[in-house]
């Protein structure tokens, strides 16, 4: 995609591309962008990964530090998932606090990791009902083609895989390495004209009315999902986007997760 | 750790409610003086109030939409209406509720025919059970008709989850805090046409479908009492006797 | 016994004959549906009369308005719509060799000032401009009442008639404007009578009999005074 089509004629530009069962940049229906995915770069972060889907850059770092636990949870550690949709990333990103897409991105990525239980958040329990550690995941949006939510959650798990828990630092002891237990991967597609395109890049988000994200773990469960859009999806469509949610996260596990 | 609680005793939820059955329902159109359109719901033991202003002059113009009337949707919890206070004011989870409660509600609101405006719609949560944005959409929805905003349908919505490996319709709170999943759904009833959809938690495919096909008739049936509801509020209005 | 219009919601179905597809209805897969809230009018074309909903002006409609700034060469109008309205100066420098400079217009209208106008146009932009009638001025001694512009066909009635039946009896002054405002003057009883009856006909627009009803309270209020009176004198 070296040329730029003008705003108002976008929306149009793609509909009837899909219609003749073409996608802007070439992929097929069910075919991800090119996705890298780079461990462990940012140093004063215990755990980090930056994840290019096709053109957009996602920056995930995660970083421990001991707190209070929350008061129904004396025994468990606890995750605070955040998101910036920083300016330089889109010329439709301002700086300021959390915008709705900014909260709806870390609380989807959030809920896959919750969902799966992939943390074992029990093992993060320094000194029950006082001392827990916290996991602070930071998602930073350098570089928005679309599609931030299913890099953001990807990056999220491969920082967390890699994450050291920084026990020198407080004067403590104890395991090493952050415990997981489980690969959550969120597949996102769009419908476009009553066809379902998987990895929607920005020119096909911004056509797209709905996009739903699907959120499943290695044992094939669902542990998210989030339709969003101000659209509609019939039940059917809506079957087909689970299928593919599944099929796409078992590759994406096998190829990036799997260490 | 801690005790295992029990959701499911004798076949029965602690309410003493079966597996596919709704908490009681109560709609009141036009509560409000100064709204243009208002409804009062109650689900259980949630009490909402949906207001809608609008269409109005859009503020600040910069966001006007040239072609269409931009929709506006505002989630909001009192601090009483839940057991430990909250704090006033938008948190993550209202902004998020607001953003998928408007694309709950956009895809059946004929904007074209009011551009530049924006249409208002603010939900307030007075009592609080599990269930809130669901009823929050409900409310909505009349309110909007209400309004006489112009829409394709009413939009219908309710939560279905997961407790004790069960799938079930329409959580309460203790349902909710100690389930295993929680998926709330909006959809027209009309077209079959899912508008919001969120699922937290673990759900098997299987149980996903059974879940789904629960919220889908469930909504049906909300449907039919949020039109009633509309239709008897002109049976009311006309006082009795003769002058 | 009071009987009902049919009441429908967004999204009823109400036929299968598109072409008689009208205001308050959409037409989806062949068939027409209702778009608002609101009764079925089945006469040639089918409608759906809105009980409620914001005036958006057209082309010929009267108004009233109240001005609500004065932006040089336009007054910017409040017309009860979610779009404002603007009049230009020219419309009050109509024949006549002066010019209205900028810095006094609010001589001829001034903020807060009620104006009789027509909607001269509105543009796709949604700019209205509007043009005063003759008489345009609103002022004195009168009450302004507001309604929702989709009572105001009720008020008027079937050829005027409600409308003409209410300055009879009520024996006032009464205009009604296309966007729900109306002007009313006589005397404070009369013109109480007339409200009364106003907000009667705005509750009830959506029943049948309504005419005749209105008629019977006019008659029994105007019955119940005149018995009054003659007890009064009897004290007397």
């Amino acid at each position: 995609m070296g040329f730029e089509i003008m705003e108002d004629i976008r929306k149009d530009y793609v509909y009837d591309l899909i219609g003749s069962g073409k996608r802007v940049d070439g992929r097929g229906f069910r075919e991800y962008r090119e996705i890298s995915v780079e461990r462990d770069l940012i140093k004063n972060a215990e755990g980090s990964a930056l994840v290019k889907i096709g053109d957009t850059v996602v920056l995930v770092g995660v970083k421990l530090e001991p707190g209070e636990p929350f008061p129904d949870a004396p025994n468990q550690g606890v995750i605070m998932t955040n998101a910036e949709l920083v300016p330089m990333a889109s010329p439709d990103f301002e700086p300021g606090p959390p915008d709705e897409n900014s909260v709806e991105l870390a609380r989807i990525v959030d809920r896959g990791i919750r969902g799966s239980e992939a943390i074992d958040l029990e093992k993060l329990c320094i000194e029950a009902g006082e001392k827990v550690w916290m996991v602070f995941i930071d998602i930073h949006v350098l570089d928005n083609d679309g599609n931030l939510v299913d890099a953001a959650a990807l990056g999220a798990i491969a920082s967390l895989l890699n994450t050291r828990i920084p026990n020198e630092k407080y004067g403590l002891t104890g395991e090493d390495i952050l415990p997981m237990r489980g690969t959550p991967v969120a597949v996102t597609t769009v419908e476009i004209g009553g066809n379902i395109l998987v990895d929607p890049n920005l020119y096909e988000e911004n056509a797209a009315a709905s996009k739903l994200t699907v959120i499943s773990n290695a044992a094939g469960a669902l542990n998210g999902m989030q339709k969003s859009g101000s659209g509609g999806l019939k039940v059917e469509e809506i079957a087909e986007m689970v299928d593919i949610g599944l099929e796409k996260a078992k590759e994406i596990r096998e190829k990036y997760l799997v260490t | 750790m801690g005790e295992e609680i029990k959701l499911i005793k004798d076949g029965k939820r602690l309410d003493g409610r079966g597996f596919e059955e709704l908490r009681p329902i109560k709609i009141e159109v036009g509560i409000l003086k100064r709204a243009d359109g208002s409804c009062y719901f109650e689900l259980g033991n949630n009490k909402v109030i949906a207001a809608v202003y609008g269409p109005r002059e859009m503020h600040p113009r910069h966001f006007q939409d040239a072609k269409m009337a931009v929709v506006k949707y505002r989630y909001n919890m009192a601090p009483f209406s839940v057991d430990d206070r909250k704090r006033p004011g938008p948190d993550r989870r209202s902004v998020e509720i607001s953003k998928v409660s408007r694309e709950a509600l956009d895809p059946v609101i004929i904007k074209e025919y009011y551009p530049k405006t924006a249409i208002d719609v603010y939900v307030e949560v007075l009592q609080s059970d599990a269930g809130t944005r669901t009823a929050g959409i409900n409310a909505a929805s009349v309110a909007l008709a209400a309004a006489g905003i112009p829409m394709r349908d009413l939009v219908s919505s309710i939560a279905v989850g997961k407790i004790d490996g069960e799938v079930v319709l329409d959580l309460s709170a203790a349902e909710d805090n100690y389930g295993e999943a929680d998926m709330p759904v909006a959809m027209v009833a009309r077209t079959n046409t899912i508008t919001m959809l969120q699922m937290d938690g673990q759900f098997s495919k299987e149980e996903f479908e059974r879940g789904l096909k629960l919220a889908t008739s469930a909504c049906r049936k909300i449907y039919e009492l949020q039109r009633t509801a509309l239709v008897e509020k002109y049976s009311e209005s006309v006082g009795e006797g003769e002058a | 016994m009071r009987s009902m219009y049919k009441v429908v919601v967004p999204g009823d179905f109400i036929t299968e004959e598109v072409n008689r597809a009208g205001e308050g209805t959409y037409v989806a897969d062949g068939r027409v549906y209702a778009m608002k809230y609101g009764i079925i009018d089945d006469k040639e074309e089918i409608k759906v009369v809105a009980l409620s909903g914001k005036y958006v002006p057209s082309r010929g409609d009267i108004v009233i308005g109240k001005i609500i700034e004065i932006s040089y060469p336009y007054w910017i109008i409040d017309i009860g719509s979610p779009y404002e309205a603007r009049l230009h100066l020219s419309e009050l420098a109509k024949g006549e060799e002066k010019r209205i400079e900028f810095g006094s217009m609010n001589k001829y209208l001034d903020l807060g000032d009620l104006v009789v106008a027509k909607v001269l146009n509105v543009d796709s932009m949604m700019r209205v401009d509007l043009a005063l009638k003759e008489e345009f001025k609103i002022g004195g001694r009168g009450r302004l009442l507001e309604i929702s512009h989709t009572k105001v066909p009720r008020v008027i009635g079937r050829s005027g008639s409600m409308i003409k039946m209410l300055k009879e009896k009520c024996n006032c002054f009464i205009f009604i404007a296309k966007n729900g405002r109306i002007w009313i003057k006589g005397s404070e009883d009369e013109m109480n009578l007339a409200s009364q009856v106003v907000l009667m006909i705005a509750n009830e627009a959506h029943t049948s009999g309504l005419t005749d009803r209105v008629a019977n309270f006019l008659d029994s209020f105007k019955r119940k005074k005149e018995e009054d009176k003659g007890k009064e004198w009897e004290k007397k």
